[in-house]
């Protein structure tokens, strides 16, 4: 299903349904999710469809622009560098092309979401909270509805680091896609308090796609960050 | 002294102020075209300066300040500029001193401030608002008796849209001087909802009812942790607290109109679902004497 199609797309799967039709000097889109259906009308000038997953932060309205993973505990001794693998909600983008750029249309997701805190009321911020099991390998995903992220923890410290979840920025975020939907990250443990994630912009090597960066597609403007400090620890 | 003495004096008065009238036009018949030059060329710098430094001051505080703080911020920099320009230039205009000028600036500075004490206090409360920023424009807050989504945040005053849909305009100093409840200042917010069930219910098992709908809920926060918990026994129920938090800007009102209907129906249907009641009120009530009911087969009974 991700991909650029021309308007004429349709695809039926048991939850995920995308049609575009003639509705006479207009084109019709109509999707249906899980029950959840949209439906608009596109003028004719518009050149083709893409369908891409996006940065998993979009629903069911933008709250927030950061991702949170939980995971079980994991302790590193000092100056330890190991790679783990997490999987991450996907949320799928439908973007319209039109004179060579891809404006968003519509996103949907087959993954319930919850927000969570991260820090406290008066300082913290509010995040799209995934709950993941930890893998020592590549786990087997559904592709529309998990990802996988190879998660790279490094204990800065001089003592033993425990880190149990990780707190992402979407505008840094570097998606791509091919048998699965996957990131690569990197999660750098200071101290108790202070941590730092960040992205790799490098494809793996079974996901070569790299995705549309809906922040960047819409039309508001967003500075790309380096990464996210997490001020309130990493357990 | 006769009429006519009176009438010279007059006159020589007269005649004095008109010579001083006279001093006066020759004083500005001093003013070279090179000091009027000079005058507009630093009143030209100091603008053209105010408009640099706002813009300088938009690129870096635009992310820490909305858009009306920042409207009031730069605004005051570029009169102070321009009142600085001039007070720099006018002397050199003028041919006065500084210290006479000084004097003058102040003596205005009274008049003013004493013809208009409000106004003069309303601005200082602005700049206090501007640099504490209690709030900001879309907030909800409540103060004075007024709640609602604050519009604009002016030098003078702050306006408000009320949930009904009405507009408040509110002097800064009274806003100043007042407790300001503000509902988005922080990012998450706690509600507390009461639920009672029967007596003869299963208290734990509603309580993992409610539980399980609460983590279904994507706006009920993962952590902090909700709580449930019973809160009291009362005459006709167990009382269940329920305390959740939510993002403070998921909706731009206090009413949270939504939130609240998403939360209570869908926990009355979970627990009636589950067989677990909402409790009437009910009384016990205990005779004295036990009433004999006409026509009652247990009354005749103990008649007998």
């Amino acid at each position: 299903m991700f991909g650029r199609y021309p308007l004429d797309y349709s695809t039926t799967g048991p939850d995920i349904s995308i049609r575009l039709s003639d509705a006479g000097s207009l084109l019709k889109y109509e999707r249906e999710c899980l029950g959840s259906r949209e439906e608009r009308y596109l003028g004719r000038s518009f050149s083709a469809i893409h369908i891409y997953p996006v940065e998993p932060v979009n629903l069911p309205e933008p709250l927030t622009q950061y991702l949170e993973i939980a995971f079980p505990p994991v302790v590193l001794p000092p100056g330890a560098e190991q790679t783990v693998y997490v999987k991450f909600p996907v949320e799928i983008g439908v973007f319209l092309e039109a004179e060579g750029k891809q404006s968003p249309l519509d996103v949907f997701s087959l993954v319930p979401v919850k927000f969570s805190l991260y820090g406290l009321p008066s300082s913290g911020v509010i995040t799209r909270w995934f709950k993941s099991d930890l893998f020592p390998e590549i786990p087997a995903v559904d592709l529309y509805r998990e990802g996988v992220m190879a998660l790279t923890l490094k204990n800065c410290r001089t003592e033993n680091a425990k880190v149990s979840r990780a707190v992402f920025d979407s505008s840094s975020m570097c998606l791509y896609y091919g048998s699965r939907v996957a990131m690569t990250a990197t999660l750098e443990v200071f101290s108790e308090y202070l941590a730092r994630t960040s992205f790799t912009d490098a494809a793996p090597p079974d996901c070569p796609n790299r995705a549309i960066d809906l922040y960047r597609a819409s039309s508001f403007a967003l500075t790309r960050t380096k990464g996210y400090f997490m001020e309130a620890g990493t357990s | 002294m006769s009429v006519t003495d009176i009438f010279n004096l007059a006159l020589s008065n007269l005649t004095g102020v008109e010579s001083d009238v006279t001093s006066d036009k020759d004083f500005f018949a001093t003013v070279s075209p090179r000091d009027v030059l000079f005058f507009c060329i630093g009143i030209v710098i100091a603008y053209v300066l105010g408009l640099i430094i706002s813009h300088h001051v938009r690129m870096r505080m635009s992310h820490r300040l909305k858009k009306d703080q920042l409207d009031i911020l730069t605004g005051f920099i570029r009169v102070i500029l321009i009142i600085i320009a001039v007070g720099i230039s006018l002397p050199g205009l003028l041919d006065l001193s500084v210290t006479i000028i000084l004097i003058c600036i102040a003596g205005v500075i009274a008049i003013i401030a004493l013809s208009s004490q409000k106004v003069i206090s309303n601005m200082v409360a602005g700049i206090a608002l501007l640099y504490e920023s209690p709030f900001a424009t879309g907030d909800y807050i409540s103060t004075g008796g007024v709640e609602g989504t604050v519009v604009a945040v002016r030098l003078f005053s702050v306006q408000i849209r009320t949930g009904e849909g009405v507009y408040v305009h509110i002097p800064n100093d009274q806003i100043y001087s007042t407790a300001v409840s503000n509902v988005h200042a922080n990012v998450a917010r706690r509600f507390e909802y009461r639920v009672g069930i029967r007596y003869e219910d299963d208290i734990n098992r509603a309580i993992a009812i409610i539980r399980q709908l609460l983590e279904e809920n994507p706006y009920v926060l993962e952590n902090p942790a909700s709580a449930i918990y019973v809160s009291d026994i009362s005459a006709d129920s167990v009382v269940l607290s329920i305390r959740a938090w939510f993002p403070s800007n998921w909706q731009l009102t206090k009413d949270d109109i939504s939130r609240t209907t998403s939360i209570l129906p869908n926990v009355k249907d979970a627990l009636e679902a589950a067989g677990i009641e909402m409790p009437y009120a009910q009384r016990v009530i205990w005779f004295a004497n036990e009433p004999s009911l006409a026509g009652d087969p247990v009354s005749k009974k103990g008649q007998k």
